[in-house]
């Protein structure tokens, strides 16, 4: 376009004292802040334009780069470099050159006019030293418990490595096992199918497997009730607890009420923190007050714990069972013991008649009875047992193998394994009205001091999920996501945000929620602490971040 | 289990009941017993058509006229023979007339106190014009050429306004003057024959079937009706009001004649051109209603009340612009129609008070704006750091998230002046009282902000929880200063925030020093006072209009009891501008001398823009709210409140980062510009913002830093002149009829930017009206746009980086193009000066600084400053600064006409060095041959040929650059270019 008038004048030079050619430049341009000898000019560094020398840091922008203007305000965003002699340098914002402030990051005062900012950067750049002592004791010591999280991570493996060598001979053996159990089911099945068929058509069995399909739906029934009754719960004490006390809203206040009366919850006060501690005696006095059973009902927990066990029931095995028991003691017999011991075993907890089961179906194996659809049948179970069995040892197997390379895992444990010892570590911090738990590679929980329901705030998610950040980098392990977990009333899920920092104790600090339901935590832990030479090593100029 | 299921229904009803607008909270006119009267009487008048005749007349006999004063007097009888009313007129020093009628001697007395709280002064009334008693009417002329007559007609009463000889406002043109008067309830009389309406009817029921037989026996039903409709007590959803003194309304008819457009009764969420609501299709049914009420997430068109009421309205035409403003406090209704688009009617109905209506002559807006200036005071000069970026959000929850948001802004080099803390700051909502917890070291956390050259602001709501740890409310239910119920005994207590609270009476003198006492940082020893603060925090006043969680319509019932005696229904629509007046004196008187306070009121009154700002309260985050806020804050700034705006964000709801943008746009045209959302939204500061979206509005908060001198400018102007500052085009252009409707466009003040915020979706190009031929520069890209003498429409480019933003050609915008943290840092930075030459080759602009927070500029401690560009010789042009202060200082400052101006004062010399650094002239015809400071060297510049401000055509524009001249802001100066 139209080059400058280069009509240089005197101009009314004011108060302004005028900045030294290169003030704010950094080092690695100095040498660029020359002029050109023949003409006295300039050219911006990106080329665009020649000026005069003169208009190189005189408060006027020139350069559309702003490159003329390294030591005033006025290109906006310029950089300002403090050179801080004694202490670190620094870039600084043009907008806050010349704006009355003296920047912490300007410690030698050159971002205002001489006079007005005292040089401190012998004394900051002493107590910077200090800090940063003090800090590296502090990365050291937590170094040291780390390399000890990187050991119990190599312990780890080697402890994996070797059960995974002992389940492989394992399922070696079990699956022999399973191949000669097989084939004793597949011979004895052919011999008794009739014999069972036939018992199959007794009164007893077709009436028993009656009442055992109405006990399954009235548990089924019974579940769906519960759940819905636990999920109006939640509802309600959501709306409790989560309600702002008036948008103006009376319905809310009443609902919340009728729910307080019905599940003699304590009245919540407003602002929501009042009178809570009336609350566990008043409930325990209240199930005290429930209606006496009759002889031989079950009680709640009964029917929680034990009906499962009651429907499972190898009716099969019973109707067998049932047959011997009729046709009398045989003397000596171990099936007699067992037939005698059965019946008594008739409401056990469920293991324990699977163990019984199992331990008769076993002992089946040896001794012989003369019932050929007994014999099928118990067969086809101690075949179906140990493929069971097996299945489950090559899950185990599974497991173990994934884990041993989630150890090492860099989206997982740290390419070093150093997060492996802290795997399911629960962390508290008593926030006063609340108590939050985050336990590590699994979930945060918000619990209640003074009674109410615990709240799960969402389960481990992943490492730092930002794009500008690169699993293995240190900034990755910095920050743990934590999502879903209760909904909010009427809003969204509860999420949570994990910051943690260097430090030797694995502890949480502060937890805030800075918006609805998305919760922020801070904490240290030593896995964080890189050993301070592996630091340098990484060194991407993390020295301005910790100024 | 049973209960189970109920439970579970209460709680999938809550469910699915989504937020919104509860219209069953609030009244219809057909709800509302005094309305629904004075409809019912407009549509008897209607049906009667010319046989209706006002009862309403002058006792002629009765008729006084002050011999020194145009005062009028008469006696005034009505619909009752035995009831009497007394008339007075008078005609005030610049052309204003008020109307003035009581009941005499009635049962019992009228609230007549609402002028005290809403004037300024007491007018002054001229001692020139002279009534004149003719045949049936007095009439008064006055005016330079006489233009200006007042008829009082006498039977029936009838008074006009009008201006060579053309009616510009006329009272009781209809006959729907009526003035209830005290009278006792009578029981009615058993009859067998007539049983009594059930009770539990609805009240709406009785006013449909009131066609009773009984015509003959009332001989005043003519005009009131049948039967009695809801004189005493009125029940509305749960709340009955007690109404002890019976019916009291006001219904005033006022018409304009020949105005078609009528504007500005704030606060209703519609156009600015008010929508007709009454005759022949109407856009809204119901009449505008001023009844300061919290409306939780209203409506983007509709006449409902909203937070504040201003009873301003203003009548245009191409010939002249007119005003009304009728003092009343209490409830009001407010019909609009047109009998043609040449002229309007309008309907008020008030539930108490006096009649005291002033009429505004005008003849231009300029003259309205004045004249109402003059009664209720013109807006205060506000902080000039208020007029920077406000940063506020429900809630920052902690100290030290309020110092992470500030290092956010810093590390993003994103300007911004204040931080705000809404209710969750305090304890148990117990306002002054910190959550400790969270802010364990306020004193330090506000340090820590001001360190930054910020302020922040901080809300204190006018409910008081009943806690007697509380010292708020303690000191305050000692004083007896609290409103009581309608037994007058006592402590009213309603439902807010804090649960249980209590409201001081702000009508009670006795409370003002209280108030003011209790803000001090310094601690007093013989009170609590708010020693956890410093004078670094002002004041957010909320929720005061009043918000009673369980009150009828979210508010104070009407009976309760004020200081006096009277009831809140008198007094409602003043109440929440009492507040935030005291606040506004509490926290200037913080220091000694008192320093500009920044008091933030979302209730208010007229008056209320002595005391600082308002906002339009809680909006959605709605591309529709986006675009009615503008509209409020036109209208608000019509009735006296320039410093406004909306939340921008929206305080409802999570915006997409496109509307979030825009918003920013919009509220950076603004005059107050604050960012805010509801506890449940994600945070939305701007540094959280992805790319590209975090860079334009980084770009629109620097735009705004640049023009802050521009704002604060405008501000001195309509705090001499009360002329809004955002402009919309009526006032500008007002013989443009095609402007009239226009309410999305605006001008800024005297300053000649034309600002169009875009407010649509996925928009990349918008549409300007240009109502002159002048050419307008396109502010960022300096594009030339030429209008069109009859009107024309521009279509500009605006994707989501740009905003139609102009500048007028004959403009000179003094700006500061250094953008920093906070407006404070920024003081002594130089000006550069954007010269938008006109067709015709000239332009001109002022600037006014001063320090911005003291009251030192009333003692003359400012510069004002008006730039010009002239022709010089036959080519050149003339650029020079003069001081407009040392020519006109009895105009440069409200409040105070200064004598005479001393260009050294004390604030010119703590911006001595203060300069230009540089120099923008668009339009030059011809590339300079030289540029030069009067009496010194040549300067450096930089020339691009264009399109020149005489041609006849847009395009780019030529372009003259000159490299920082370094004259000083302080002294005139001439700069020639040849």
């Amino acid at each position: 376009m139209v080059p400058w008038a280069l009509l240089l004048c005197s101009l009314p030079l004011s108060a302004f004292s005028k900045p030294t050619k290169t003030l704010g430049v950094s080092p690695n341009l100095l040498s660029k802040y020359v002029p050109i000898a023949k003409t006295n000019t300039w050219k911006c560094l990106d080329g665009s334009k020649e000026i005069p020398w003169d208009f190189v840091n005189d408060d006027s922008c020139d350069c559309p780069d702003g490159s003329d203007e390294p030591g005033t305000s006025a290109c906006p965003n310029n950089k300002f470099y403090c050179q801080n002699e004694g202490h670190i340098g620094e870039f600084i914002s043009s907008s806050r050159v010349n704006d009355g402030l003296c920047e912490t990051q300007c410690c030698d005062g050159s971002d205002e006019q001489p006079g007005v900012c005292p040089n401190l950067c012998k004394e900051i750049g002493e107590e910077y030293r200090k800090k940063r002592d003090a800090e590296l004791k502090l990365q050291r010591a937590g170094a040291k418990v780390r390399s000890g999280y990187i050991a119990f991570a190599h312990q780890e493996k080697k402890r994996l490595q070797g059960e995974v060598e002992r389940l492989a001979e394992e399922i070696k053996a079990k699956e022999k096992e399973v191949d000669r159990l097989q084939d004793i089911a597949e011979r004895t099945e052919s011999l008794s199918q009739a014999a069972l068929e036939h018992k199959k058509e007794s009164p007893l069995y077709k009436s028993l497997i009656i009442h055992n399909n109405a006990l399954k739906s009235l548990q089924r029934e019974h579940k769906k009730h519960l759940e819905r009754e636990k999920a109006l719960g939640q509802i309600l004490d959501a709306l409790r607890t989560g309600y702002n006390p008036n948008y103006q809203d009376m319905a809310v206040l009443e609902a919340v009420r009728g729910w307080e009366e019905l599940a003699k919850l304590p009245h919540i006060n407003d602002v929501g923190k009042d009178s809570e501690a009336e609350k566990p005696s008043e409930n325990e006095s209240d199930e005290e007050e429930e209606e006496a059973l009759e002889e031989g009902m079950w009680d709640a927990g009964q029917l929680e714990h034990q009906l499962d066990g009651l429907i499972s029931t190898d009716y099969l095995s019973l109707l067998l069972e049932h047959e011997e028991y009729i046709n009398g003691p045989q003397e000596g017999s171990i099936l007699f013991e067992l037939a005698a011991y059965l019946p008594d075993s008739f409401i056990p907890v469920y293991e324990d008649v699977k163990d019984t089961l199992v331990s008769w179906l076993q002992k089946f194996g040896i001794v012989r009875g003369d019932d050929g659809a007994a014999d099928s049948s118990r067969a086809q179970q101690a075949y179906n047992d140990a493929k069971n069995e097996l299945d489950r040892m090559r899950t185990e197997l599974d497991t173990k193998e994934n884990d041993i390379k989630e150890i090492f895992n860099i989206n997982g444990f740290g390419a070093k394994g150093e997060w492996k010892k802290l795997d399911g570590t629960c962390l508290e911090k008593d926030t006063g009205d609340y108590t939050y738990e985050v336990c590590l590679f699994n979930e945060v929980k918000q619990k209640p001091n003074n009674g109410g329901t615990t709240f799960s705030l969402g389960k481990f998610e992943s490492w730092n999920p930002s794009s500008d950040v690169q699993p293995g980098q240190p900034e990755f392990y910095q920050k743990q996501v934590y999502k879903h977990g209760t909904r909010c009333w009427n809003g969204p899920e509860r999420n949570v945000v994990l910051r943690l920092s260097c430090g030797v104790e694995n502890a949480l600090l502060t937890v805030q929620e800075l918006e609805k339901c998305e919760y922020e935590i801070t904490g240290t832990s030593p896995a964080l602490c890189l050993p301070p030479e592996e630091d340098k090593k990484n060194g991407n100029g993390k020295k301005k971040d910790e100024l | 289990m049973r209960s189970w299921s109920i439970l579970g229904t209460v709680a999938l009803l809550l469910v699915s009941d989504s937020w919104a607008f509860k219209a069953h909270d609030f009244k219809t006119c057909s709800q509302s017993g005094f309305c629904r009267r004075g409809r019912a009487l407009s549509a008897r008048a209607k049906e009667a058509k010319s046989s209706w005749v006002s009862p309403y007349r002058i006792q002629e006999d009765s008729i006084n006229i002050s011999p020194s004063q145009a005062v009028f007097t008469a006696a005034v009888k009505g619909l009752y023979e035995e009831i009497n009313f007394g008339l007075e007129v008078r005609i005030q020093d610049d052309g204003v007339v008020r109307v003035r009628m009581d009941e005499v001697g009635g049962l019992r007395k009228r609230y007549d106190e609402t002028a005290s709280w809403a004037l300024i002064a007491e007018p002054v009334i001229s001692e020139d014009i002279k009534w004149a008693k003719s045949k049936g009417a007095t009439r008064a002329t006055y005016g330079q050429k006489k233009e200006f007559e007042v008829i009082v007609k006498h039977q029936p009463l009838q008074i006009s306004l009008l201006r060579n000889g053309k009616e510009q406002i006329v009272l009781n043109g209809d006959g729907l003057l009526h003035m209830e008067h005290f009278r006792n309830k009578v029981e009615p009389p058993t009859s067998t024959e007539e049983p009594e309406p059930v009770e539990g009817e609805s009240a709406e029921e009785e006013a449909g079937t009131q066609k009773v037989l009984e015509v003959k026996t009332r001989p005043t039903a003519w005009f009131e009706g049948e039967t009695e409709d809801a004189l005493f007590e009125e029940t509305f959803s749960s709340w009955t009001d007690s109404k002890p003194k019976g019916p009291e309304s006001l219904s005033l008819d006022i018409n304009f004649p020949n105005h078609g457009t009528v504007y500005g009764i704030p606060q209703h969420a519609t156009r600015l051109a008010l929508p007709s609501t009454a005759g022949e299709d109407p856009t809204f049914s119901d009449p505008y209603r001023l009844y300061n009420s919290d409306v939780f997430e209203y409506l983007a068109s509709s006449p409902v009340s909203l937070y504040g009421s201003i009873p301003l309205m203003h009548a245009h035409s191409v010939d002249s612009t007119v005003a009304v403003f009728h003092v009343v406090g209490s409830e009001t209704w407010i019909d609009v129609s047109h009998a043609s688009d040449k002229s309007t009617q309008t309907h008020w109905i008030s539930e108490s008070g006096i009649l005291d209506t002033f009429l505004l002559p005008g003849p231009t807006a300029e003259d309205v704006f004045k004249q109402y200036a003059r009664l209720t005071g013109a807006p205060v000069l506000p902080a000039a750091w208020s007029l920077g970026y406000h940063q506020c959000r429900w809630n920052y929850v902690s100290s030290d998230d309020v110092r992470t948001v500030q290092k956010r802004f810093d590390e993003e080099d994103m300007p911004v002046d204040v931080f705000w803390l809404d209710i969750e700051y305090a304890e148990d909502h117990e306002y002054f009282m910190w959550k400790e917890k969270n802010f364990p070291d306020p004193v330090e956390m506000t340090n820590d902000v001001a360190a930054n050259g910020r302020k922040m602001v901080v809300i204190v709501d006018p409910h008081l929880k009943r806690d007697d740890n509380y010292p708020a409310f303690k000191q305050a239910s000692e004083l007896g200063i609290l409103v009581k119920p309608k037994s007058g005994e006592g402590e009213y207590e309603g439902w807010c925030w804090p649960g249980s609270s209590s409201w001081t009476d702000f009508f009670n003198p006795a409370s003002w020093d209280w108030w003011k006492g209790i803000f001090k940082p310094e601690g007093n020893p013989d009170k609590w006072t708010w020693t956890k603060s410093t004078t670094d925090i002002h004041i957010w006043n909320d929720m005061n209009e009043p918000s009673v969680f369980n009150g009828p319509e979210i508010t104070m019932p009407k009976d309760n009891i004020h200081y006096g005696g009277w009831e809140h229904r008198d007094v409602h629509n003043i109440n929440g501008m009492l507040y935030s007046n005291l606040t506004y004196q509490a926290v200037a008187e913080r220091t000694n001398p008192p320093m500009r306070p920044f008091v933030l009121t979302r209730a208010f009154f007229a008056g209320s823009q002595r005391f600082g700002a308002m906002w339009t309260g809680d909006n959605l985050g709605t591309w529709e709210h986006m675009a009615v806020g503008i509209k409020m804050v036109l209208a608000n700034g019509l009735g006296g409140l320039s410093f406004a705006g909306s939340d921008v964000g929206g305080f409802f709801g999570n915006p997409e980062p496109e509307m979030l943008v825009r918003w920013y746009q919009v509220g950076a045209f603004a005059p107050f510009f604050r960012a805010h959302a509801h506890i449940d939204t994600k945070r939305r500061e701007p540094f959280l913002l992805d790319e590209p979206y975090k860079s334009i509005v980084k770009d629109i908060l620097r735009l705004r830093y640049t023009l802050l001198p521009v704002w604060y400018t405008a501000f001195r102007e309509t705090t001499v002149t009360g002329m809004p500052i955002l402009r919309p085009q009526f006032i500008m252009f007002p013989k443009d009829k095609a402007g009239f409707d226009i309410d999305d466009q605006y001008y800024i003040g005297s300053t000649g930017l034309l600002v169009k915020p875009v407010t649509e979706k996925g928009a990349t190009e918008a549409k300007v009206y240009l109502a002159e031929d002048e050419v307008y520069y396109d502010y960022l890209t300096n594009q030339a746009y030429r209008g069109a003498a009859k009107g024309k429409e521009i279509t500009v480019p605006a994707a989501l980086h740009q905003l139609p933003l102009f500048l007028r050609g004959g403009s000179i915008l003094a700006t500061r193009e250094r953008p920093r943290r906070a407006s404070s840092l920024m003081k002594r930075d130089p000006f550069t000066l954007k010269i938008a030459l006109s067709k015709s080759g000239s332009a001109r602009g002022e600037l006014y600084l001063d320090d911005g927070e003291s009251y030192n500029h009333m003692q003359g401690d400012l510069i004002w400053r008006e730039f010009s560009a002239k022709e010089h010789g036959k080519h050149g042009l003339r650029i020079s600064s003069a001081d407009l202060a040392a020519a006109k200082p009895d105009e440069a400052v409200d409040g105070v006409a200064l004598k005479t101006y001393n260009p050294a004062n004390e604030f010119v010399k703590s911006v001595a060095d203060v300069r230009v650094e540089k120099i923008v002239v668009l339009g030059l015809r011809s590339k300079p041959r030289s540029v030069k400071v009067q009496g010194g060297g040549e300067l450096v510049y930089e020339y691009t040929p264009g399109v020149a401000a005489s041609d006849k055509k847009g395009g780019s524009p030529s372009v003259l650059e000159i490299k920082d001249p370094r004259v000083l802001i302080k002294e005139d100066w001439s700069i020639v270019i040849d």
